[in-house]
């Protein structure tokens, strides 16, 4: 049970991590991403390739992941900086099942189907760190400090530029704002700490392959985001412990044909969404009648 | 009065206009407009709904691009620039429609206008301590103190017109493009907006409004451009201009 | 010959998806709602169809009983989830996102009920026939390329010619219009839902009887008639079905090129492309900002 658990925390601390740093450029920069698994997966791979190759240290692999997820992410801002809205989303997904090719074809570095094994746990205090018991602590940190990091620039000029840009590209940029510099600032960054979740995946699983970052995926941490709360600072956290421990909740209710479990949690947060969005579309953080107003005013361009 | 009777009111030319040209489809927008932006002036654009106006704002601005002629600031072409760049060089909006940052508080609608930088953080601006307090400062001469923490989409009309203002009062820009700042002000906030406005002047900002009530254009302006269907019909001072058979004609149509 | 094999399949591929584009992107044109769980309805329609004519009812009736599906999911959808969204607020976001969810549940719905595994139809419609040397033709593509042909012209002449049919034009131009004239736009928006939806029908009904059903078949129904719709130009019915059949050739041709695992990749890089240097699509009128 302990081990359920702890293995538990360190799924949802990871998960949050995703819900976080999407709800940063969806919550504040209007920027709907369904490409965001592409990054957990450079992560991943970028922290595995180099945990084998060169050094297990996350000193080491988290910043490679971050610069290399960084780089890529501009793949992304490229579509976001010249068009918004369904087409944004289009332009994402695209990206997102052309990354699941490469994923699944560039063996050399992904391994192929098959996946990458034997990748090394992270070193700290002269200690392999695997038990989930040791590897919690570390998740929920990285967790923790990632939602510091986005709150504090949340709370920045540069948040208050992004929620300005959403919410009025053209007075925000009659006012000096370099739009398109400041949203790509924000995929970037988005991106880059995304990567920490997969450099921790790969780290915790000693196992990845492309199952882990496919459109599911990304559709996942978009739901634990949009059920959470978009645009709050707990909501995504809730999400992700809340669209994680669907499962095992499930797993007790005895009447449910345990072959279906996982078919019925689709189910289950695909109705949720799409309920959420009829009743409460600020999500279960948010405020839902101050938030119904506001997204009228902001959307519809 | 002559071109030359204004040029002795001051002698630095801000924004140059020559032979402005926009088409859209076809249609003129705004032809062969030229006009001086003089440093401490209040121009007042008047004119017929679609004469060209708020096009002539956007095309300073940079939110549209011209299809001929040139706008110069300090001498420099601004012509095909970035609307955040020329922002940056000290020029300042308003917009019709207010386009407030509907989901911010009042508080930081006026503080992000004064951190162009796309960083988190800037060591060169001002500090924050300074930005609050210029924030505290604009707050109070908008009436908008005790507004402080409400969202601009939370926001009553007059209150709402009055953040507009607020937030080019914070820029520190030198010249302000103000496009119908006054319209459906009620007589109270409509004298408060004037005493802000002649402030700032005295503080040496430069002003072109685009303005349809004319007690308020004679009162409030040191000049006038009149424009119709995109041409510049006339350019001097209120009397002059307002007292132009021909462009009252235009002006109120068959209303008179 | 390979490239004539491959058109042909292309065609045929093309044929379906344009159809299912074509739906996707009256709906979109009419009502401004970004429906994507249409997959959906086209994974219900290809099931209904499968469960009727497997149990023995006949084709025919499969494919009546599989329209009515369509079509009752369709407006059902407008009804219960669009219409309550868009009393309090019409943003694209949410009701992309409410219809995402749907869309997910549909799937998973389905797999339990019909198993996540292929299912397969036996049918003489899918054997293939030697028409040339070496080029091998089903007369399912046939089918398909035709219901493309008579299923469109049906459609722009119920759009050009029919009262409802130019109020739905209208309705994609101004909502306000329609109220002026005396025309309910929520009863218009439901007619979009049923006459778009009807329209997965041919391509579900041709895929059940050639390559089969999954669950997961809607996901990639719906990304690719996304792609078509705006390949094709947002708002353009007849770009979504030019696209449609490109993006088929696109996926077929690829293979001369590429392994058949990149042909998904080469719609998407299409896709991808298409938005990044000409966002309003191929023939699009409406622009991307």
């Amino acid at each position: 049970m302990e081990a359920y658990l702890l293995n538990l925390g360190v799924l949802v601390s990871i998960y949050a991590i995703l819900a976080v740093t999407l709800n940063f450029i969806m919550g504040y920069a209007g920027i709907f991403s369904l490409a965001h698994a592409v990054f957990f997966g450079v992560g991943a791979y970028v922290g595995a390739q180099v945990g084998m190759h060169f050094s297990a240290s996350l000193i080491v692999t988290i910043p490679a992941a971050m610069a290399v997820s960084a780089v890529l992410s501009l793949m992304l801002a490229l579509p976001a900086l010249r068009v918004r809205g369904e087409y944004f989303v289009a332009a994402s997904l695209g990206l997102q099942m052309l990354a699941v090719t490469v994923f699944s074809e560039w063996k050399g570095m992904t391994g192929g189907i098959g996946g990458l094994i034997g990748i090394p746990a992270v070193r700290m205090f002269g200690e392999d760190i695997y038990r989930p018991a040791a590897f919690f602590p570390l998740a929920a940190g990285a967790a923790i400090l990632v939602l510091i990091v986005t709150r504090l620039l949340v709370r920045s000029s540069l948040g208050r530029s992004l929620t300005a840009i959403r919410d009025s590209e053209s007075a925000a940029e009659s006012f000096g704002k370099n739009v398109a510099l400041i949203k790509t600032i924000s995929v970037v960054v988005s991106a880059a700490l995304a990567a920490v979740a997969g450099v921790l995946y790969a780290n915790y699983l000693s196992f990845i392959n492309v199952e882990s970052f496919t459109l599911d995926t990304s559709v996942l941490v978009m739901a634990m985001v949009i059920i959470g709360g978009t645009g709050t600072a707990l909501g995504p956290i809730v999400g992700a412990a809340l669209l994680l421990l669907l499962p095992g909740m499930l797993s007790y209710l005895w009447f449910l044909p345990q072959t279906q479990i996982g078919a019925i949690q689709q189910i289950i947060y695909g109705l949720g969404m799409a309920v959420l969005m009829i009743f409460r579309p600020g999500g279960l953080v948010g405020r839902s009648g101050a938030r119904r107003r506001t997204r009228k005013a902001g959307g519809g361009k | 009065m002559t071109a030359q009777a204004l040029a002795s009111l001051s002698e630095e030319v801000l924004l140059e206009i020559r032979g402005l040209e926009k088409s859209f489809g076809g249609v003129k927008a705004v032809s062969d407009v030229s006009m001086d932006l003089r440093a401490g002036i209040v121009t007042t654009l008047v004119g017929p709904n679609g004469a060209g106006k708020t096009t002539l704002f956007n095309l300073i601005t940079g939110h549209l691009t011209h299809s001929g002629g040139s706008v110069r600031w300090l001498g420099r072409d601004i012509g095909g620039m970035k609307p955040y760049r020329i922002a940056r060089l000290g020029i300042a909006r308003t917009f019709q429609d207010l386009r407030l940052f509907k989901d911010m508080t009042v508080e930081e609608n006026i503080l992000t206008v004064m951190e162009p930088g796309a960083l988190p953080f800037s060591f060169t601006g001002p500090s924050a301590r300074e930005k609050r307090e210029r924030v505290a400062r604009v707050m109070e001469r908008t009436g908008l103190a005790d507004k402080a923490r409400t969202r601009a989409v939370d926001l009553a009309y007059a209150e709402r017109k009055f953040l507009s203002l607020a937030r080019i009062m914070a820029a520190k820009a030198r010249l302000w493009l103000l496009d119908e700042p006054a319209s459906g002000l009620d007589p109270n906030s409509y004298a408060t907006f004037l005493r802000l406005l002649r402030e700032e002047v005295a503080a040496g900002v430069t002003v072109c409004i685009i303005e349809h009530n004319l007690d308020i254009v004679v009162g409030s302006s040191d000049r006038i451009a009149f424009l119709d269907r995109g041409r510049l019909l006339a350019d001097g001072d209120p009397k002059t201009v307002l007292e132009d058979p021909e462009l009252t004609k235009i002006y109120f149509g068959d209303r008179v | 010959m390979l490239w004539l094999q491959l058109t042909l399949t292309g065609l045929q591929t093309g044929a379906l998806y344009a159809l299912t584009a074509v739906g996707f992107s009256l709906i979109f044109g009419a009502t401004r709602v970004f429906h994507f769980a249409h997959g959906a309805a086209f994974v219900l329609a290809a099931y209904v169809f499968y469960w009727v004519d497997t149990a023995g009812l006949g084709m025919i009736p499969g494919i009546v009983l599989a329209a009515l599906a369509a079509m009752a999911f369709g407006v059902a959808m407008d009804r219960l989830v669009y219409a309550p969204i868009q009393r309090h607020e019409g943003s694209f976001f949410t009701v992309f996102v409410a219809s995402f969810g749907v869309g997910i549940a549909v799937q998973n719905i389905v797999g339990m009920v019909f198993g996540r595994g292929f299912v397969t139809m036996n049918s003489t419609l899918s054997r293939s026939r030697e028409i040339v040397d070496g080029v091998y033709v089903a007369p399912l593509a046939w089918i398909a390329i035709a219901c493309a042909a008579v299923f469109f012209a049906l459609l722009q002449f119920f759009l050009r010619r029919t009262h409802t049919g130019m109020a739905l034009r209208a309705l994609a131009d101004s909502p306000e219009l329609i109220r002026v004239y005396g025309l309910d736009p929520r009863r218009l928006s439901s007619y979009a839902f049923a006459l778009g939806s009807v329209l997965v029908v041919p391509g579900a009904v041709i895929t059940a009887l050639g390559s089969g059903l999954n669950p997961a078949l809607g996901h990639h129904v719906m990304l690719i008639s996304l792609a078509a719709t705006i390949v094709g130009g947002i708002g353009s019915i007849g770009g979504a079905l030019v696209a449609g059949f490109v993006l088929g050739l696109a996926e077929n041709l690829a293979l001369i090129f590429f392994q058949s695992q990149w042909t998904e990749a080469v719609t998407f890089a299409i896709l991808f492309l298409v938005i990044l240097l000409r966002p309003s699509g191929l023939f699009g009128r409406a622009a991307a900002h």
